[in-house]
């Protein structure tokens, strides 16, 4: 009983200890911010690099892709286990817009917009398609041009020097100004651009802003769509406009909406050779943003059907090269499936199961005689694979990087283990007096060096306590505080947008990671009292009375 | 003359000085009966405390045994008594490591088999089960290991208890039948009066064992206070005291468990002639009670008050008289 009360009253009355419980608490809150930061940052990767792929990947990491894609589709869509499926083809090419030099090396992917929609958050990730829904399409498709609606009334808006200026109201072509007005309606505002110079105009007209870059009409006219058809391309959205260091997107004005790209290509054929390169004109329909810089700089999204013609991977007649005749045809090939699961589904066996099928269509005698060796082949090298597993070359870098400056600040942590050990071991060498009466009046060895185990235990659980309070609300306040800095000096700016795929930093803290640091810190602290606590066990009675 | 309660016989104790060793007691024999108030007399540095410190149970003689109430302060008087009761402890240890590896085994068997039929597959359902058997040898042998790990703690804890089993015979005689007053008070300057004097009945209890005393030990430690006259000073800090009353305040610690005997060291030492005189006053009127006191002191007028005065010179004690006659001779 006599050790919990000295040690309370020793941590009420010994001020030296505060100093130990103040090191302790910043350790623990230093710890707690650095885990749940990076443990946050963690998830957000994992969120956005979720966002481009199904719950399960069919893929034989091979650009000449594998056939039966589609009998496969067809197969797996019966399981009750399977929602969709969809089949995706990936290539190489060189971006040029039109009018201008910009050139840019991209991965083409090929896929079924409406498709892709059902399987993954790819939909979520669209510019265009959220401001004006529905517009987005891969097809064939004209230029808007943004004009202005005549038949209204026009509006007022003042010039720089004051005086006003009535102008007609501004107006897209019908499909699109429907869709913009149904998601004004809805509430959906532009927050991922910075003010331009007509959201400036339209805003004090008392108009609400026209979201994206369009090119505008001659004149006064109406809108109007223009050019010839073409069809359409998403593209990453950092390869078209300029993040800010808001985190913002700044669009420029020489890439309107449906301008004109093209895109050349090297087809590789079952065999792996490569054939000419291919050249097809495109319109800008829409851009893209996962959040995942290598993605969002590298990607372009074309029509599946539109990419596998043009990359030669479409159903064709196989020739016999002896005779020249036609003896069948060569399978279509894509480059990947991507499938959504239904809930509650295991996907690693799943996978399993999936991959297995597929092995076997090359055994099926619905398909074997129409496939060469080299496509079955293609069909071996077949796996499917959780998109986790996946994206492992994205998340398990970042995962390491977490683990290690974790251990990097607990090891920067154990200062406060020695500040532990020294404030006790001061407080030990102070009250030796006070430990020689205590032995006198029958208290154990073990018993004295339990009263400086508890009080590091004590110092421990207040100090953690403390820290994991003042961790969470600062992991809390996070982007708040650092709003606050950057507003005292600019420079202060720590979490720079622009360089960071995510808007603000992670501000949520979990409760594992709160148990761990509690016991990590009321361990380190008991450790740090052992060496204190011992001291004082061991110390004789009559040397620790006759103590100056 | 009673029987006697504190025996020593043979005390000698040296410290180390330097390359040397100084020799403070070479050989004190001393009786101390139920009831008696003896006085130690010597020059300062003649070794008074030090004799205090062992009859106290608070130091260890290099050579020599006290006992009291005819048991061993020490342990057991001969080097073999002393060996059997370490080996009692170390076997007492052994035993229980023993038994608990054996508890541990068994749980190994009677719940590890079933769980790891059950768990086994289920955790890893495609690995061969030759695996699965691999996997549970491996699993019993690091219980083994573990088993055998413990039993060599337990081990080294039964030595640790050879060393400390004369310790712990030492702390409960310190706890139960003895009570000290110092010179310098000793009070723990963070506590009250009332908790300073109920500290001894804490040291001895449980935190259970508390709840169920706390107002017994609180009735007891009031009551002692107001026997030394210090009633009105309950909530009072060691530092808004005087010297005699902190000294009273010692004396009410010292009394509060009841203790067979009381030591007493240069407890006038730090006071002035008012205040010695008034705690004289109140140790004469303890042992008239029946207290067995033991008191050093330099002070011959302080030690003439007690039944019997012994002088502590060259390390060995006489009567007083008996010396000063042989001086005078």
């Amino acid at each position: 009983m006599y050790k919990l009360f000295l040690t309370f009253r020793y941590l009420r009355r010994r001020r030296i200890a505060y100093f130990a419980i103040a090191a302790v608490t910043l350790c623990t809150a230093m710890v707690l911010i650095v885990m749940s930061v990076m443990g946050g940052f963690l998830d957000q990767l994992k969120a956005k690099a979720r966002g481009l792929l199904g719950d399960i990947i069919v893929d034989n990491r091979s650009y000449s892709g594998f056939p039966l894609y589609e009998e496969f589709i067809a197969d797996i869509t019966q399981w009750p286990e399977i929602v969709k499926a969809t089949p995706v083809l990936y290539s190489f090419g060189l971006l040029r817009f039109q009018g201008t030099a910009q050139t840019n090396t991209v991965r083409v992917v090929g896929l079924r917009l409406a498709d892709v929609y059902q399987v993954n958050a790819f939909k979520q990730s669209l510019f265009y398609e959220k401001h004006y829904p529905g517009t987005t399409t891969l097809e064939a498709q004209q230029q808007p041009l943004l004009g202005f609606d005549l038949e209204a009334e026009p509006v007022e808006v003042r010039l720089e020097n004051g005086s006003p200026l009535q102008v007609p109201r501004p107006r897209l072509p019908a499909p699109y100004q429907a869709a913009l007005e149904k998601s004004w309606a809805a509430g959906i505002v532009d927050d991922e651009s910075p003010d331009s110079e007509w959201s400036v105009i339209c805003r004090a007209a008392g108009l609400p802003t026209i979201p994206g870059v369009y090119e505008m009409v001659d004149g006064f006219g109406p809108p109007q769509m223009v050019g010839d058809f073409q069809p359409g391309l998403i593209i990453g959205r950092d390869i078209l406009a300029k993040r800010l260091p808001d985190g913002k997107y700044q669009r420029l004005s020489y890439y309107p909406r449906g301008c004109l790209v093209t895109l050349t290509m090297l087809p590789v054929s079952e065999g792996g050779v490569f054939d000419t390169p291919v050249k097809s004109a495109f319109r800008y329909a829409d851009d893209s943003r996962t959040g995942i810089y290598e993605i969002d700089s590298q990607h372009v999204y074309c029509d599946f059907d539109l990419l596998q013609r043009l990359l030669q991977m479409n159903q064709a007649e196989r020739i016999d090269p002896q005779s020249g005749e036609t003896i069948g045809a060569v399978p279509a090939r894509c480059s990947q499936i991507q499938i959504k699961i239904a809930p509650g589904v295991e996907p690693h066996e799943l996978a399993r199961r999936l991959e297995k099928h597929y092995h076997s269509l090359a055994g099926d005698p619905r398909f074997a005689s129409r496939l060469a060796p080299s496509e079955i082949q293609l069909i071996s090298y077949i796996e499917a694979m959780t998109w986790e597993q996946s994206q492992a070359h994205i998340i398990a870098p970042v995962e390491k990087e977490r683990q290690l400056v974790t251990i990097l600040f607990g090891i920067i942590s154990l200062v406060s283990f020695v500040l532990v050990l020294c404030i006790l071991y001061m407080i030990v060498l102070q009250k030796t007096r006070d430990i020689g009466i205590i032995k006198a009046i029958g208290g154990s060895p073990g018993g004295v060096a339990a009263i400086f185990v508890v009080y590091g235990a004590a110092i421990g659980v207040v100090a953690s306590i403390l820290g994991t309070i003042l961790g969470y609300y600062f992991v809390t306040y996070i982007n708040e505080i650092q709003d606050f800095l950057t507003s005292l000096n600019p420079a202060w700016q720590v979490w720079d947008r622009s360089v960071y795929s995510f808007d603000t930093i992670p501000n949520t803290v979990r409760d594992t990671d709160m148990a761990l640091v509690i016991a990590a810190a009321i361990a380190a602290s008991t450790l740090g009292s052992l060496v204190a606590a011992l001291h004082a066990g061991f110390m004789e009675p009559v040397e620790a009375l006759r103590h100056e | 003359m009673n029987e006697a309660l504190l025996v020593a016989e043979g005390i000698h104790r040296s410290y180390a000085m330097g390359h040397g060793r100084l020799k403070v007691l070479r050989g004190c024999n001393l009786r101390v009966a139920a009831g008696e108030f003896v006085a130690i007399m010597g020059k300062s540095g003649s070794g008074k405390s030090t004799l205090l410190h062992i009859l106290g149970a608070l130091d260890v003689p290099d050579r020599g045994d006290v006992t009291f109430a005819g048991q061993p302060v020490l342990g057991a008087r001969s080097r073999a008594g002393r060996l059997a009761v370490g080996l009692e402890t170390a076997l007492r240890g052994l035993q229980k490591g023993l038994f608990l590896t054996l508890k541990c085994l068994l749980l190994v068997l009677l719940v590890g088999l079933p769980l790891f039929l059950l768990i086994f597959p289920w955790l890893l359902p495609n690995v061969p089960r030759v695996l699965h058997v691999s996997l549970y040898g491996l699993a019993w042998a690091f219980g083994l290991l573990g088993g055998l790990l413990l039993v060599l703690v337990l081990l080294l804890l039964a030595r640790l208890g050879l060393v400390h089993a004369t310790e712990r015979r030492r702390v409960r005689l310190r706890r139960q039948h003895f009570g000290f007053v110092f010179q310098f008070y000793h009070l723990l300057p963070e506590l009250n009066l009332l908790e300073n004097v109920m500290l001894p009945c804490k040291v001895g209890s449980s935190c259970w064992g508390w709840l169920r005393r706390r107002r017994a030990a609180r009735a007891e430690a009031v009551r002692v206070l107001e026997r030394v006259g210090l009633a009105d000073r309950l909530k009072h800090r060691p530092s808004e005291l005087s010297g005699g009353e902190r000294q009273r305040a010692a004396v009410a610690r010292a009394l509060v468990h009841r203790p067979r005997v009381l030591f007493a060291d240069e407890p006038t030492g730090n006071l002035d002639a008012a205040a010695g005189a008034e705690l004289m006053d109140l140790l004469r009127e303890l042992h008239r009670e029946g207290q067995t006191i033991v008191l050093v002191t330099h002070d011959a007028g302080i030690a003439a008050q007690a039944d019997r005065v012994l002088r502590l010179e060259n390390g060995l004690l006489y009567p007083a008289e008996a010396r000063s006659a042989s001086k005078t001779s």
